[in-house]
């Protein structure tokens, strides 16, 4: 099945992995084993050293070297939710975007119903934001900024390391959603300086680790707390939490797994480089794009520039809904994308397809050029569809 | 020879102290964490005591969070079979 799929799905979950990450998993498993930081012996020992070495790898790509702020989740909406919850309290205000994926706004929503104010800025239909709409929202009960850094619908690039000054000096704690950014584009917000910031990551999409892991680089600034509460393997003669990061907020045992695999995506990434991985993708979107633009029927959505985007891309059929398209890409001629609304209804009504939602390619530095004329190709006969 | 022992609170420290001590050429060892020491993290790291006060200063300058560094007479006989 592997040799024929051309798979353009990568928002969703990156694939394929680079061999190093199963291979990492695999090594765990036979060679390790052991549960990290509860027991003393050398496999216990050598798995709560991996977990350090993934914190390392992480802090060497994300420029943070304080490793005991890069706590670990089980995936970007769990860090998410910690960041709202731990911050926001009924009748406080926190600032956010009209492109913000459900991770956000289903949080931010059921606060809301118990007092807190949300103020959404508008983004225009191009994905972007008024930098000065976020300063002139900002009041004495603001509690917290929090953005996408593209969002998974538009992909445009959101200006985040211009809010991160403006929060600074707000002293307000800047939240960024690098869900669809993390591993694609460089994340320029210096936590050593800008101190109120909270960096959320996903593993399993451009850091081409496995699903089931994520997490976040806090801000020295930034006090969080947990959601989850229990073993930690420290203090384990009180009853309750303690109090220093990680394991304030790292209860239970970690998905070391998955952090083997993640240690091996990411060093991956830094063996390959950031500007040679973001180059590939932007010579696969300029294609993409040059391609379907020419294509009669199809409505394409965003910036359509590929500097200011990362590399997804929503369309649409005039002659043909998302379903349908879907079906037959994956069908007719074996393309995996995601058609609908990408737990994202605010973006779509940003570019007016709500709630009929769109057909989304998203590329990896594994796509080819070949694989986008394949692509543009197959459109090109479903446009002619009746 | 060994005759130390430093506990921590976190697995996480205990990774970072380790690393920090190889990489100036500390003896270390890490093993169980003694419990008639403290009831913390399940690892604790053996040394030798007579560096104590330098390994102080060294993890206070590279902002390694220990919970205590003690003398530790049973890290001794450790010493015979390591």
């Amino acid at each position: 099945m592997k040799e024929n799929i051309v798979y353009f799905d990568n928002s969703a979950t990156s694939w394929p992995k680079p061999k190093e990450v199963l291979k990492s998993i695999k090594y765990f498993t036979n060679e390790i084993g052991g549960s990290p930081g509860r027991s003393g012996h050398r496999m216990s020992i050598e798995a709560s050293r991996l977990v350090e070495e993934t914190r390392e790898v992480i802090g060497e790509f994300f420029n943070y070297d304080n490793t005991s702020r890069i706590v670990f989740t089980k995936n970007i909406t769990e860090a998410l939710n910690i960041c709202i919850f731990s911050l926001l309290k009924p009748g406080d205000h926190v600032i956010t975007s009209s492109t913000e994926h459900n991770s956000v706004m289903r949080p931010l929503r059921f606060l809301e119903k118990k007092g807190l104010i949300i103020s959404i800025i508008n983004c225009s239909p191009n994905g972007n934001i008024n930098i000065s709409d976020i300063e002139k929202n900002i009041n004495n009960n603001t509690k917290m900024v929090i953005l996408t850094n593209a969002s998974n619908v538009i992909g445009t690039i959101l200006p985040i390391d211009e809010v991160a000054k403006i929060t600074y000096k707000h002293k307000i704690p800047f939240v960024i959603d690098c869900a669809q950014t993390a591993g694609e584009i460089p994340i320029n917000v210096n936590l050593k300086k800008y101190k109120n910031c909270v960096i959320t990551f996903t593993g399993h999409k451009s850091l081409l680790g496995p699903t089931g892991t994520g997490g976040m680089c806090i801000g020295e600034d930034v006090k969080l707390m947990p959601i989850i509460f229990g073993g930690t393997g420290s203090k384990s003669d009180k009853d309750v939490q303690p109090d220093f990061l990680p394991d304030y907020i790292e209860s239970g045992t970690l998905n070391i797994l998955g952090l083997a695999g993640l240690k091996a995506g990411v060093s991956y990434l830094l063996k390959i480089g950031l500007n040679n991985i973001r180059n590939h993708e932007k010579l696969l979107l300029s294609k993409f794009i040059e391609g379907a633009s020419k294509i009669k029927n199809i409505i394409i959505y965003g910036s359509k520039d590929p500097d200011a985007q990362v590399a997804l891309m929503s369309f649409n059929f005039k002659n043909i809904n998302p379903s349908t398209a879907g079906l037959i890409l994956d069908k007719k001629y074996s393309i995996m994308c995601r058609v609908g609304l990408h737990c994202n209804p605010n973006a779509h009504k940003v570019i007016g397809t709500f709630p009929g939602g769109t057909i989304r390619f998203s590329f990896s530095y594994f796509n080819s050029l070949e694989e986008i004329d394949y692509s543009i190709n197959a459109l090109s006969k479903m446009s002619k569809i009746k | 020879m060994m005759s130390g022992v430093i506990t921590f609170y976190s697995s996480q420290q205990v990774m970072k102290a380790e690393k920090i001590l190889k990489n100036y050429n500390y003896e270390e060892l890490l093993i169980p964490g003694p419990r008639e020491i403290s009831p913390n993290c399940g690892v604790a790291i053996c040394f030798d005591y007579s560096k104590a006060e330098e390994i102080k200063e060294l993890f206070k300058k590279e902002q390694i969070l220990y919970e205590k560094i003690c003398y530790y007479p049973e890290a001794k006989k450790i010493s015979k079979w390591f």
